[in-house]
């Protein structure tokens, strides 16, 4: 067993640990889940150390892929039409070795945050560490079928943990966050289907789920549905076209882009901390790496067609996600809503197809996982402690709560693009590439960077007026002196958990060659990839 | 180098020191090795070394320091006022509760400041720069309890914030013509920027090539950063809110140094801008400097007269970067920084005594209001007669540095003005006639506050118990005192030509330089209105104590109001913001969420419309079938009653209808 099947499968090991153990040991599950993750982050501490940034920079071309495990999984022979050929197929690059890392740390951290859970903690520490399988899953399966699998096995832990750990509306949350999901990734089959009939395996012949392979187009059978030269049109407009949009759709309601981001603010307000930070921290990236991996890779040709209403919508969720932030009087919403604005530089810097860009996006989708963490982890100390979260309700927070303060306040200068922190190298060069773009590539006009740098303006309005409202002033608190006796300030498990985010996000700030020589290779070779069609 | 980043550690290992004199000693050590560099620098050749920092697509983004006559100018500058507003700050915060982290945060404005001055790409010079605004911030919201701190401070971050988006897109600009943000690179005398060719519609440089308004555009959106920092028209507004923090702050942030940023980076990508830029600079100097001065003439916060006129100063740095004046701009921002800095201490001195006083006395009154001050010239000698030296470097005396410096900037704009026609020339005049303002606000100031006898409402001045500064300050206001007097600066006290300050920039191109008429004529001008301005206030303020009432006068209360801005800016900006935030997050709310759920909705109707047609008539098929065959079944049960009879007249019916329809058939 390699590595990276270890990485993937250790949490459901210890999950099922957790099943079989007697309920008597109820307060030792946590223990079990968090050496769990903590092995889990050595493993992938270790993959980040021996990961070769430069030699091997993956994309479509499965020998420059690292830690690649290929079994066949299953055959079945169906006579006239071959035979099917699904195989287990894990391979990392640079486009997906930092998210195993932004996993392993964000899971530490939601299981450090899991100790406010009270009830029913078998299952709910299991499902947690099935979806920690989920997760790891998704961003190392190079088989298109099997990453369905990860990427649908996701979704049944999720809607189990908001539906009965979460809050009042936990029900509504839960079956709208279900079925918006599902909405996206049901078309996104038929597309599987349609590919795996029209791609060949080049050495057996038969047809085949490798993304890999799916990345070029001598691959394709002649004449089929997605053969680029065919021209196959569906419903009068191109069908890799159409297949490009599902497919983008399917992903973009993760991201999620406005319109189709309101399951988002539900979900988190309902989920309990610790899946909020998980959705915040790597679903949302699940969105943002599918379109590289798998959008932009597989139809380059329909995606350079797209890029400028791939830049609109980055644009409109950077400034929509924004204005909605500063209207919000929940905590919890105000940053669900900072999330929408955060991906935004996201989708605007991928569809500059400059290296700058998709650099920055990348960078963008790591420091927001460690900073919205952060974010939800803070929202959820004050509401452990008091059961409420409207920013009205607290004024002057500082003066009894100084330690809490000054995290609060390194996430929110953080999030808000300071530099020194990793939100700005991320946001500056998502803005650069996409400003870059009209002299490279003349995909996507000047304006829209200019207009997205509006919403750091933005950003750091809300964010401020926060600090100002909740945490300045004279203590003034809705629950008057049994409030104050409850807000403690943070104790240590708390403040390692926090420092933790703050350390990274600081480090990749100050040091962002540290991500960036890891990706920078494979983000050249999917340029190289989407201006060779 | 080393001597360098070992200060800058230095001073961030510094920070969480509880004592002050931890900051002190590396601020010490800042200064001393700013001075060994200086004069290692100084005239020579500029030092620039670099290490990589990270590589991106093809290009390596490489991070290092470039000292050239600026940059060690601008640190030592910054070292020696921040060393001499520590030692100040030991007696003024002293007692202060959370007095470690002013230490902190002080340290950090430093570091970010030197930063600031030593980077040599655009993108680290932008980083410290928000890095420095970013601890102006948590100073100005020291006390983080006042509510219009920490309004003030939000405000100054957010407007410094819209600043730094120009700057931003400058960034942007640069770095997609040229791929590169290095300074040297970019802006050497044969650097990158000299090399484009700006042909027709087209700026080009090599292959690149970007319509023409892009260059424009380009200094336009530095100098909007510029703006921003140095509290220029449109975005001044913020500078005078941040005097809500510690006056030894104000001194050091919001008067000698961070403010200067804005005229510093001008100076350091000066090759950029093009006749258009140099153009809006120069107006939007000219413009603020005269708007503040007036708003100045009216205020009666003691902080806030000085601010307003720091506003004022900066606008004359800027006037003198748009005309040419690179080097006049330059020196006028050393010299500002020392009496503006002095200024603010002594009136921090001021108010320490009567917030003093204040206490001491249980009385309640605004101890920053100069209307309750006068007569202190008795109790604080030493305070009265540095504060006055710095005003009148303010001014523009002679044998003060102020005079050198201003009177640059105000030859150059007249050369400049010479040979261009119409409204340009108001540019010239408008300073002119701003350097009368400033010496009536200043020496209105200076009149109240130390003339006439103490007017704090409701106390018997018999009883006075002021008495000057502790030590610490005094000393400081000395030194800094001498620092006003033109032996530092020139040897010529009437000449500036002659300032080693000035010579030292001269390799600043487009530096004209013109002998003409003005460099006699406006000296003398400028110095005889400036004395007869000041008599007049001496006589509406001290002789007859009180100034002649204007406070009908609409223009006195535009001037009082400060123009207004903040009102404007609140209404439209502010409320328009959150207004257009409420009505999208209604929209979210009703229109795509309400979609999101009215499909929801649909898909729940559907279902109910579904499940009916599926109870009642798909399933009712099914039933119906079945109760069709029961019915069947039923009346076909009849026949099997079991009676012959019944049998043999069943049969007989049967055979009869088939004979008779097989008869009828035939006959059809």
């Amino acid at each position: 067993m390699s590595i990276l099947s270890l990485l993937i499968f250790l949490p459901l090991l210890a999950g099922l640990v957790i099943l079989v153990l007697p309920a008597s040991f109820q307060q030792r599950y946590k223990y079990v889940a968090l050496a769990a993750v903590i092995v889990q982050m050595l493993l992938s501490a270790y993959i980040y150390i021996n990961y070769n940034g430069n030699a091997f920079s993956g994309i479509d071309e499965e020998s420059k892929y690292q830690l690649v495990e290929k079994l066949s999984w299953i055959r079945l022979d169906l006579g006239s039409l071959g035979q099917l050929q699904i195989d287990y197929f894990l391979g990392i690059d640079g486009l997906s070795m930092p998210f195993l890392v932004l996993t392993s740390l964000v899971m530490l951290v939601a299981i450090l945050s899991s100790w406010e859970i009270k009830s029913n903690l078998k299952g709910y520490f299991a499902l947690l560490l099935l979806l920690d399988t989920a997760v790891m899953g998704v961003f190392s399966a190079l088989d298109f079928f099997l990453f369905y699998i990860f990427y649908e096995l996701m979704l049944l832990p999720l809607y189990f943990l908001i539906g009965m750990w979460g809050g009042v509306r936990r029900e509504y949350a839960a079956i709208k966050f279900f079925l918006y999901t599902l909405f996206g990734s049901v078309f996104m089959l038929l597309v599987i289907i349609g590919l795996y009939f029209s791609v060949v395996d080049p050495v057996t012949g038969n047809h085949t789920f490798n993304m890999v392979h799916m990345m070029n187009p001598a691959n394709y059978v002649d004449g089929s549905i997605f053969n680029l030269a065919a021209n196959q049109e569906l419903f009068g407009i191109g069908a890799r076209l159409l297949a490009f949009i599902v497919l983008f759709v399917a992903f973009a309601i993760k991201v999620p882009i406005v319109p189709l981001h309101t399951w988002l603010p539900d979900a988190h307000v309902e989920a309990p901390t610790p899946v909020s930070i998980i959705l915040a921290g790597i679903l949302l990236k699940i969105g943002g790496y599918g379109i590289l991996r798998i959008c932009v890779s597989i139809f380059p040709d329909a995606a350079i067609a797209s890029t400028w209403w791939l830049g609109l919508i980055g644009v409109v969720s950077i400034l929509y996600g924004a204005l909605n932030a500063l209207a919000q009087k929940d905590l919890k919403r105000l940053i669900a809503y900072s999330s929408v604005s955060h991906m935004g530089f996201v989708l605007l810097g991928i569809a500059s197809v400059t290296s700058e860009g998709i650099n920055g996006a990348m960078m963008q989708m790591i420091s927001h996982g460690f900073l919205s963490s952060m974010l939800f982890f803070i929202v959820g100390i004050v509401y452990n402690r008091v059961h409420n979260r409207e920013i009205p309700s607290f004024r002057g927070l500082a003066l009894i709560m100084p330690k809490y303060t000054t995290f609060v306040m390194i996430a929110f200068f953080a999030s808000l693009g300071l530099p020194g922190f990793s939100a700005f190298i991320a946001e500056a060069f998502s803005l650069i590439g996409a400003f870059n773009s009209e002299s490279i590539n003349g995909l996507i006009p000047r304006w829209m960077a200019v207009a997205g740098s509006l919403g750091i303006l933005l950003g750091a309005s809300y964010l401020l007026w926060t600090l100002q409202r909740m945490f300045f002033g004279q203590t003034r608190l809705m629950g008057g002196e049994d409030w104050k006796l409850k807000l403690t300030d943070i104790n240590g498990r708390e403040t390692l958990a926090l420092t933790i985010l703050a350390a990274m996000a600081l480090l990749l700030g100050i040091l962002p060659s540290l991500a960036f020589d890891k990706m920078n290779a494979s983000v050249l070779e999917l340029i190289r990839l989407v201006n060779s069609i | 180098m080393p001597l360098l980043s070992f200060c800058g550690i230095l001073l961030f290992t510094g920070r969480p020191d509880r004592g002050g004199a931890f900051s002190i000693f590396n601020i010490a050590v800042s200064f001393v090795s700013s001075l060994i560099l200086f004069f290692s620098i100084w005239n020579q050749d500029p030092l620039h070394q670099q290490v990589d920092w990270f590589t991106i697509g093809n290009t390596t983004f490489r991070v290092g320091i470039l000292l050239n006559n600026l940059s060690v100018m601008m640190m030592l500058l910054v070292s020696l006022i921040a060393t001499l507003v520590h030692i100040y700050s030991t007696r003024y915060m002293k007692g202060d509760s959370y007095l470690f982290r002013y230490w902190a945060y002080l340290g950090l404005f430093c570091f970010s400041m030197f930063g600031l001055v030593i980077a040599d790409n655009l993108l680290l010079i932008y980083m410290f720069w928000e890095l420095v605004g970013f601890s102006s911030y948590l100073l100005i919201g020291f006390w983080f309890t006042r509510e219009s701190a920490v309004r003030a401070n939000k405000k100054a971050f957010i407007m410094n914030r819209l600043g730094d988006l120009g700057f931003l897109t400058g960034i942007m600009i640069l770095f997609t013509q040229f791929q590169t943000l290095d300074i040297t690179e970019l802006f050497a005398p044969n650097g990158l920027v000299a090399q484009t060719i700006l042909s027709g519609d087209y700026w080009t440089f090599g292959t690149q090539q970007m319509p023409a308004i892009w260059l424009t555009l380009a200094g336009l959106a530095f100098f909007f950063g510029a703006t921003a920092k140095s509290a220029q028209f449109p975005l001044h507004t913020w500078l005078p809110d941040a005097m809500e923090g510690p006056t030894s702050v104000s001194s050091l942030i919001h008067a000698a140094t961070m403010v200067a940023a804005g005229v510093f980076l001008l100076g350091r990508i000066y090759p950029l801008f093009d006749e258009t830029v140099l153009f809006v600079i120069a107006s939007i100097g000219a413009f603020t400097a005269f708007m503040a001065a007036t708003i100045a003439l009216t205020q009666n916060d003691i902080k806030r007269i000085l601010a307003y006129s720091t506003i004022s100063q900066l606008g004359f740095m800027m006037l003198a970067m748009g005309v040419g004046g690179f080097n006049s701009g330059l020196f006028h921002l050393v010299t500002h920084a020392f009496f503006k800095c002095l200024l603010f201490l002594a009136a921090g001195a001021v108010i320490h005594e009567m917030h003093h006083l204040k206490d001491h006395k249980g009385l309640d009154f605004d101890h920053q209001d100069i209307r309750n001050m006068g007569g202190l010239k008795k109790y604080m000698p030493i305070t009265f007669i540095t504060m006055t030296l710095a005003s009148l470097a303010l001014i523009g005396i002679p044998f003060t540095s102020g005079y050198l410096s201003k009177d640059a900037i105000l030859i150059q704009a007249f050369d400049w003005a010479e040979g261009k026609g119409g409204l340009v020339r108001l540019i010239p005049y408008s300073a002119l006639l701003t350097s009368w303002l400033t010496a009536f606000y200043i020496s209105r100031l200076i009149f109240k506050v130390f003339f006439g006898e103490l007017r704090v409402p409701g106390y018997n001045t018999a009883a006075v118990s002021l008495h000057e500064a502790p030590a610490a300050m005094k000393n400081v206001l000395v030194i800094l005192a001498l620092f006003c007097l033109f032996p530092f600066f020139s040897l010529d006290p009437l000449n500036y030509d002659s300032a080693w300050l000035m010579e030292g920039m001269k390799s600043s191109p487009r530096a004209e330089h013109t002998a003409s008429i003005f460099h006699t004529l406006i000296p003398i001008v400028v110095n005889v209105i400036a004395l007869l301005v000041i008599s007049l206030a001496y006589f509406w303020y001290v002789r007859r104590e009180k100034a002649p009432d204007f406070s009908g006068n609409p223009l006195y209360r535009f001037s009082e109001g400060q123009w207004f801005f903040d009102k404007l800016y609140f209404r439209t900006f502010v409320g328009g913001t959150t207004s257009l935030a409420r009505s999208s997050f209604l929209f979210d709310k009703r229109i795509v969420d309400g979609l999101v759920n009215l499909l929801g909705k649909v898909g729940l109707v559907l279902s109910v419309i579904s499940h009916w047609v599926d109870r009642y008539i798909v399933d009712g098929l099914v039933n119906g079938a079945g109760l069709l065959a029961k019915a069947i079944g039923n009346f076909s049960r009849n026949f099997q009653s079991g009676r012959l009879q019944y049998y043999l007249v069943w049969m007989l019916l049967v055979v009869l209808t088939f004979f008779m329809i097989k008869y009828f058939s035939l006959a059809i």
